[in-house]
């Protein structure tokens, strides 16, 4: 097979709203290419394991290579590359940017630009990639394409009469944008002669070639039976098997600088890749690795324990099992005195963390309780060297304590202008400091430096809503900062509750505690007994409330048929206090112990 | 149980003129009963009654209670025939208690002395309030005037056993402008009760049944009901006035005066067999070798389906809960605790093996510790005061 000329390649992605036709659009792609008929398409050979067992390895991304002829009779080669979409995840976002030179954005054009659109629109403009604006579903009767465009103009600042008009379901357009994706987006650079560099951009798990690799070659070329080394982890490795996805594996014996592929190169678990990681070959490594790359390190703590002590075992084996499928997650015992046994789990951001709790739950069948997140402080106690915490009840006695430093970051923000003020605002609440702002047309980009203890748990939100919508950040660790922090404790019925502790701000301690015992007082249902909730510093008691002793607790009427249904009633009234844990004579239910994320929710 | 065994019949009478909106009972809304639907539906219990008595083969007959929906919708007739073949299928108890639950409406006024001429000896009164306004709010037919007329054609009529149901707690008043305090209200239905004087009060605080108008409106907040300490109020303020007056709490939600105890309901406490015919009815069955703690039956509640079961010669009833001895432990617990003498340990270990310190140790020390429960010498279980009021957190620590 002859190799494919460096400038016959097109690298790009689909940067869209969820319903805007993203897939559809890919689909039609995929057929007016000839990639695949309209028959046999993509999700239905996906249905089908035997085929996909057949050809040995799962396809996770909606990546796929198309082989593309030109009107002109010139033949390209197109790579449509997939792109994951949160927060926690733009780091692997970044990436999969960093393997393409262009990006289709897609519009709905009646609905116009959505948030989520816009947020990636930047992300894809910060990487420096050629912007195709796309304007879909224009065989709607709602259709507006003149006000979408203008809107396109606006808020991107693309020019609106460059907007191609697509109707992926009808197939109108899309002839004109696979010649608009030739004709624009930039052939990849990169030199074949020299040492190999493959950029690892996305990867899954297979269970029986254990982990694929979605690489780009960026410099020189991977032949299979190449000897490589990981450039991050430093391990080598055979390269077994490569293949392009079209949208089948199909395998190839090399792919050279300017192509995307498969790499299968026995690497058995996903906690043997980095995302971002740079292949080179063995004999002949390059001298530096692509820039950009990101050890995903966890940054957010959390306590995980099994409602149930008997469970502890089958959580241990789920983190297990959880961890080979997933690097950036990591988890150590823990014991707390008012949960027992469980573990410290610590993960790339909140939502990566809640994601890990709910496939626990979910697919692990496990009852759990999550203390709320924290960062990694730095403790640089009176005497001996300092050392790192990741929770609360690490905190040593305040009188053993020179000072504490805490985790910051340099968030940056996209906005359109309108709600700058909003986001100033919420940046200035969290103990932000404004780096710089820069106005590109309508957008506008924000750097704060914040404490990362201020933005792990509901950050990304408050700037959705402080912005409907429109806001995207990300942000970069800075190192660690000394901070006048002090430990709050939540005492109950006079225990203290080490699960519910949290490292605050001095200025912030006080309100903070007095509103926690608040949220605490509306999770915690009466019980036999009154329940005194106190918030204390050290030994100083800042806030009190209490839970009413249950006053009455009766059922009516119980007779003859009812007897089952009150029966299980009585059931489900017990199975309800299981799920509490029992901290004294007080049962604390699960929700409780994350009380401390719904502060400031009025 | 000792002595010979017994059966209670608790026939269902599905058919009611309006359906109250807190009841999630199996009713039938029938605007006007007529004879042929009646008579329809009373073959259907009668020879569901013909199929079902061998179960209860030995059995003799402690107590016949027709309940609904509105069983004195029933012509004085169809009582009779249903009385007297349950004496044919099961010899009677002398004195066997038979009740028959009553609408206070005109035309149900005017049959009691024939429903007493048919067999019935106990009624059951739906007064539940003396308040027309509360009346009007509880979404009952009748006005408060009726009620007492009713009650006053009962004694006219012969009955010296009379039972009297009362609704408490209901639509928190005081909401309104000018509305009284529930415990006003209260008050005087209580006035109005000891002033007429019946054998037995059923006092129920209003419960939200889910699927019913009045949780829906709970739900969407048009509805409020009194808070948990004023329904704790009431609560006590009834025990109050009724055993000042001469009644005796003998279960959380039943009074009486010496010696008119309710035979029938007490069944369900005691988890005694029943044998309950018509739609949606439960029956309790007597242990057997295959079910040493009996089994648990329901029937349709779908009329045309229990109609056309029974016609068609086949069992109206659903799967049979079989009572595992974990389930009836708990049961035994949590039903015999509701009545004033609670639970003997003797007969329970007669039952399970062993006394019930045996399997609920730490619950029933908690319990007692936190003066919820009483433990005699001889391991009997009754609540206390508070541990009635909290009966149901009790109880969660044995099922």
């Amino acid at each position: 097979m002859t190799e494919i000329p460096r400038e016959r390649i097109r690298n790009f992605c689909i940067v869209a709203h969820i319903d805007h036709g993203k897939s559809t659009l890919a689909d039609r792609l995929l057929e007016v290419t000839g990639t695949v008929s309209a028959r046999d398409h993509r999700a239905q050979f996906l249905d089908n394991m035997d085929l996909e067992r057949e050809r040995g390895i799962t396809i996770k991304a909606q990546t796929a290579r198309m082989k593309y002829r030109a009107p002109d009779g010139d033949s390209y080669v197109l790579n449509l590359i997939d792109t994951p979409g949160h927060v926690d995840f733009s780091y692997e976002v970044s990436r999969a940017l960093a393997a393409c030179e262009g990006a289709v954005l897609v519009v709905d054009a009646s609905q116009g630009i959505e948030a989520q659109t816009l947020a990636n629109a930047y992300l894809a403009i910060d990487a420096g990639l050629e912007i195709i604006p796309v304007l879909n579903k224009i065989d709607l009767p709602s259709a507006e394409p003149d006000r979408v465009a203008r809107e396109i103009e606006e808020v991107v600042g693309l020019d609106a009469s460059d907007v191609l008009l697509v109707s992926a379901k009808e197939g109108k357009g899309v002839a004109e944008l696979l010649e608009r994706i030739v004709e624009r987006v930039p052939a990849p650079e990169g030199d074949r002669d020299a040492p190999t560099r493959a950029l690892v951009f996305d990867s899954w798990f297979d269970p029986y070639v254990g982990a694929v690799l979605l690489v780009r070659v960026v410099d020189g070329r991977l032949s299979v039976r190449d000897r490589v080394r990981f450039m991050a982890t430093g391990s080598e490795r055979e390269v077994q098997q490569l293949s392009v996805i079209e949208p089948y594996p199909c395998p190839v014996a090399s792919l050279a600088a300017g192509e995307v592929g498969i790499v299968v190169a026995g690497l058995k678990t996903l906690a043997e890749v980095r995302i971002g990681d740079t292949i080179t070959s063995r004999d002949g490594p390059a001298a530096e690795a692509l820039v950009g790359f990101r050890e995903a390190k966890p940054m957010v703590f959390a306590g995980l324990y099994p409602v149930e002590a008997e469970a502890y075992r089958d959580l241990k084996a789920a983190l297990e099992k959880l961890k080979l499928n997933d690097s950036s997650f990591a988890y150590e015992p823990e014991t707390s005195v008012a949960l027992g046994f469980g573990f410290r789990c610590g993960f790339l951001g909140f939502l990566h963390g809640e994601i890990i709790q709910e496939r626990l739950e979910r697919e692990y069948d496990l009852d759990l309780i999550t203390t709320a997140p924290t960062v990694r402080y730095r403790v640089v106690p009176k005497s001996g060297e300092p050392f790192e915490i990741e929770s609360p009840a690490a905190l040593p006695e305040p009188g053993d304590l020179d000072h504490i430093e805490e985790p910051m970051i340099s968030a940056t923000i996209h906005v359109p202008s309108e709600y700058v003020g909003a986001v100033l605002a919420l940046c200035q609440d969290r103990r932000g400091t404004q780096q710089d702002m820069a106005v590109h047309g309508s957008r506008v980009q924000i750097r704060y430096r914040l404490p990362l203890g201020e933005v792990v748990t509901d950050f990304h939100d408050r700037i959705k809503s402080a912005t409907r919508g429109y806001g995207s950040y990300d942000y970069e660790f800075m190192g660690y900062e000394r901070a006048p922090l002090v430990k709050l404790d939540i005492l109950v019925n006079g225990d203290m509750v080490d699960a519910l502790s949290l490292i605050v701000h001095r200025d912030k301690a006080h309100s903070q505690g007095t509103e926690l015992a608040r949220k605490l007082k509306e999770f915690i249902p009466r019980q036999m007994y009154e329940v005194a909730i106190q918030a204390a510093i050290g030994t100083k008691v800042i806030a009190r409330t209490t839970v009413k002793a249950l006053r009455k607790n009766v059922t009516a009427k119980c007779y003859g048929g009812d007897i089952t249904r009150k029966r299980k009633l009585l059931e489900k009234q017990k199975r309800g206090k299981r799920r509490m844990k029992k901290v004294g004579n007080v049962e604390i239910p699960q929700e409780a112990f994350l009380a401390a994320l719904k502060l400031g929710d009025e | 149980m000792q002595g010979e065994p017994t059966v209670g019949l608790y026939v269902h009478v599905p058919f009611c003129e309006r359906i109250c909106p807190y009841c999630d009972f199996a009713v039938v809304a029938a605007r006007r009963l007529g004879p042929e639907r009646e008579d329809r539906y009373i073959d259907a219990l009668l020879a569901e009654l013909e199929r079902r008595a061998p179960d209860f083969a030995g059995h003799s007959l402690a107590s016949l209670y027709l309940g609904g929906g509105t069983p004195s919708l029933l012509r004085p007739e169809s009582v009779r025939r249903v009385i007297e073949e349950a004496q044919r299928h099961f010899a009677p108890l002398a004195p066997v208690e038979i009740t028959l639950e009553v609408n206070p409406s005109s035309v149900e006024r005017e049959r009691l002395p024939a429903f007493r001429a048919a067999g019935v000896g106990r009624l059951s009164i739906g007064i539940q309030s003396f308040d027309d306004t509360r009346l009007q709010r509880l979404g009952r037919a009748h006005k408060a005037e009726e009620g007492r007329r009713t009650l006053a054609a009962a004694r006219a009529a012969g009955f010296d056993n009379v039972s009297l149901d009362l609704l408490f707690a209901g639509p928190a008043p005081q909401a309104e402008p000018g509305g009284e305090a529930s415990e006003v209200l209260l008050d005087r239905d209580l006035d109005a009760t000891l002033e007429f004087g019946p054998e037995h009060v059923s006092a129920y605080e209003l419960t939200l049944e889910a699927g019913t108008p009045f949780a829906a409106a709970a739900q969407a907040g048009v509805l409020r009901l009194p808070d948990e300490e004023t329904a704790a109020a009431l609560i006590e303020r009834v025990e109050e006035r009724l055993t000042a007056a001469g009644y005796e709490r003998y279960e959380i939600s039943s009074y009486a005066r010496p010696g008119f105890r309710a035979v029938h309901n007490q069944r369900y406490w005691l988890r005694a067999p029943v044998l309950g015919i018509g739609m949606g009815a439960w029956s309790s069955e007597p242990p057997s070798p295959g079910a040493p703690h009996g089994v648990r039956r329901a029937n349709s509640r779908q009329l045309e389906t229990y109609l056309e079961r029974v016609e068609s010669g086949r069992s109206p009833a659903g799967e049979p809960e079989p009572l595992t001895p974990a389930i009836a432990r708990g049961e035994a617990v949590f039903l015999s605790l509701r009545r004033r003498e609670g639970l003997a340990a003797a007969g329970f270990a007669a039952e399970f093996g062993a006394p019930p310190r045996h399997f609920f140790a730490p619950a029933i020390e908690a319990l007692t510790e936190a003066h919820l429960l009483t433990e005699s010498t001889d391991g009997d279980l009754t609540l206390t005061a508070r541990g009635r009021m909290l009966s149901d957190s009790v109880f969660a620590h044995f099922v």
